[in-house]
């Protein structure tokens, strides 16, 4: 029988299963930093009112470029080729964002729609490098995936009795710094101008074009990074599995449910990557796909932000 | 391996006139929408639930037409909640609309599994084609008359959009609540309720190409089934300059790249999972490609995104 489970299970699997389960804690920093990096990304793009919706292909051209970088720069000595393909990957969802923000500056082109199209884009692009260019020579059978990447290519653990990697703290730091470059020079006005009204930051004299560009480019190479984080702190390979799933979309949720404060995203981030492992394993226990999970999502979103609406009465978001 | 050229050009054709009505329905919806300031980027989750129902009710009943109803039944409750949302409280709309297509994306898949818990069983029955045999037919019969009345009543559709949005009194009102909400209200239209009606014939549309998607795309339902096709629709009206002549421009020569591109992939015979995928970005760097030349000149009702408060 569906949904016959029992109340008890389901609250206990909802929100005790993710810190009870073996792996479960690993999980929830795992998304964290997915979550919280993209997070950011999209939020500053959102200051200027810039809406990123392509996060997800900006990703997936992030974890390409991990393996684009490791297959074709194999020659580079480890610690350089390490940091290659992190820097690789940030560059990748930076030059995938370029194009909307290229079209944005130069043409006006509306980055809702440009982001929305690149989306596909890279889901072809990722499978056509995953298929050739970076596909591993030793696949047996079933659908193609890339090499292994080997123990010192990985981000190691802090403690070894807890899978919390190194990508943790990195994570949070992006976050304190972006919070005190954004929040507390005069960047944040000028950001928050344009994204008010293009018009009064015209006579204000602020420089749109290269708030903008800088806001844009930042959230693609961030969720670039995303991408490396992924790929070398938990995944280790790139597979069809990896992209199946819309972690940009969740991204945005964060960065509006963390009202684009890039702490507030933080927490936002940290209690969406504990609730969907909870929500996918309270799926698994009452035998439902785990795609509720996005439909959970989905309602989430909207409880939190009418919830926003009706504490204060103004625009939502 | 030679195919004779005209087959190509006949198939091309026949599946750019079998795909297009899907985006002309979803266009013509959000172009209502969009022009009176609301924009529905919900719009994958609402089809994804309607093409879903189609299937389960076609299975069920073994009649389309009530397939149809209550796929465009499913639309207009989720779209009517959308709207309640944007419009009356005011919730950013993207953000709104993004919430709206997590939800259908998700419960589609899930409903479906409950009600079919081993995959699909029954044969899907779908609408026939405008003449039984349309194989007697050369040339016509493959590119026309083997469509079913939905893709002509897309045709209707763009026509009735057009005249609806220019020529009649709720039509310029439609658009007047998008250009200049200020205005309009103190000429004594009721906003908000233009709005409310802008945004549900469009979700009402949504549920038409999510029926019309299940008949004439993918043979059964699976995740994600419409995998992005349907955001491509804000891009095609983006495009189009929100006017409906132009979007049935839009859609069927994105088609045609698209139905070129498949064409080529089976003839040059790539293994799955090889140049194929390079070949199916083609119809989306296309429609970027275009921007240059006319999103230049694309421009926004003036208070898209914008919800409005009385006084």
């Amino acid at each position: 029988m569906y949904a016959g489970g029992n109340i008890e299970v389901a609250l206990s699997s909802l929100f005790l299963n993710p810190i009870t389960l073996s792996g479960g804690i690993q999980q929830i920093f795992v998304r964290f930093v997915l979550f919280y990096t993209m997070g950011l990304g999209v939020g500053l793009a959102l200051k200027a009112g810039l809406w990123n919706i392509g996060a997800q292909g900006q990703l997936l051209v992030g974890m390409v470029m991990v393996f684009v970088v490791y297959t074709f720069l194999a020659f580079l000595p480890w610690p350089v080729l390490y940091i290659a393909m992190i820097l690789g990957a940030a560059l990748g969802g930076l030059l995938w964002i370029a194009v909307p923000t290229i079209l944005r500056v130069k043409f006006g082109a509306n980055e809702i729609v440009v982001t929305i199209l690149l989306n596909v884009v890279a889901v072809n692009f990722a499978f056509y490098m995953l298929s050739g260019p970076i596909k591993s020579s030793g696949t047996a059978l079933g659908f193609p995936h890339s090499v292994n990447l080997p123990a010192q290519f990985q981000i190691p653990s802090i403690i070894s009795s807890l899978p919390i990697t190194y990508a943790v703290p990195a994570t949070i730091a992006i976050g304190i710094i972006l919070y005190l470059v954004v929040e507390r020079t005069s960047f944040r006005v000028e950001a928050n101008t344009v994204g008010e009204s293009t018009e009064t930051a015209r006579y204000a004299g602020i420089r749109i074009n290269r708030v903008m560009a800088i806001t844009m480019l930042a959230a693609g190479a961030l969720a670039g990074l995303a991408g490396a984080t992924y790929l070398m702190g938990y995944r280790y390979e790139l597979d069809i599995g990896s992209f199946s799933t819309n972690y940009g979309l969740v991204a945005i949720i964060c960065a509006l449910v963390g009202r684009k404060h890039m702490l507030g995203i933080g927490l936002a981030s940290f209690f969406f990557a504990y609730m969907t492992i909870g929500a996918e394993s309270m799926a698994l226990s009452a035998n439902v796909p785990t795609y509720v999970v996005f439909a959970m999502e989905g309602i989430m979103m909207f409880g939190i932000l009418l919830g926003y609406y009706l504490t204060e009465r103004k625009y939502l978001v | 391996m030679s195919v004779p050229l005209s087959d190509v050009l006949l198939g091309v054709l026949s599946t750019t006139i079998q795909l297009s009505p899907f985006y002309l329905f979803a266009g013509m919806g959000e172009i209502v929408s969009e022009q009176s300031g609301v924009v529905n980027l919900g719009l994958e989750g609402i089809m994804l639930m309607s093409l879903m129902t189609s299937f389960v009710v076609d299975y069920t009943t073994g009649n389309p037409w009530v397939a149809l109803l209550v796929a465009i039944g499913v639309a207009g409750l989720i779209g009517a909640f959308f709207a309640l949302t944007a419009i009356k409280l005011r919730m950013d709309q993207i953000a709104s609309g993004l919430a709206i297509y997590l939800f259908g994306l998700g419960l589609s898949f899930v409903i479906f599994t409950v009600v079919y818990p081993s995959g699909v069983t029954t044969n899907y029955v779908s609408l026939p084609p405008l003449i039984g045999n349309w194989k007697t037919i050369p040339y016509v019969g493959v590119v026309f008359l083997k469509q079913n009345i939905m893709a002509y009543a897309s045709i209707v559709l763009v026509v009735v959009t057009a005249f609806f949005l220019t020529r009649t009194s709720l039509g310029l009102r439609v658009r007047a609540v998008g250009e200049n909400p200020k205005a309009a209200d103190n000429m004594g239209v009721n906003v908000n309720k233009v709005r409310f009606l802008a945004a549900l014939f469009g979700a009402l549309m949504f549920g038409v190409a999510g029926f019309y998607f299940a008949g004439n795309f993918v043979p059964g339902f699976q995740t994600d089934i419409i995998a992005g096709r349907g955001f491509i629709v804000l891009a095609m009206i983006y495009f189009a300059n929100w006017k409906p002549y132009r979007t049935l421009f839009a859609a069927l020569s994105f088609n045609v790249v698209y139905a070129a591109q498949s064409e080529f992939v089976s003839i040059a015979g790539f293994g799955v999972a090889s140049y194929s995928t390079l070949f199916n970005m083609l119809p989306y760097v296309f429609l970027l490609a275009l921007i240059p030349v006319f999103g230049r000149r694309a421009r926004p009702p003036r208070f898209l995104l914008k919800p409005y408060r009385k006084g």
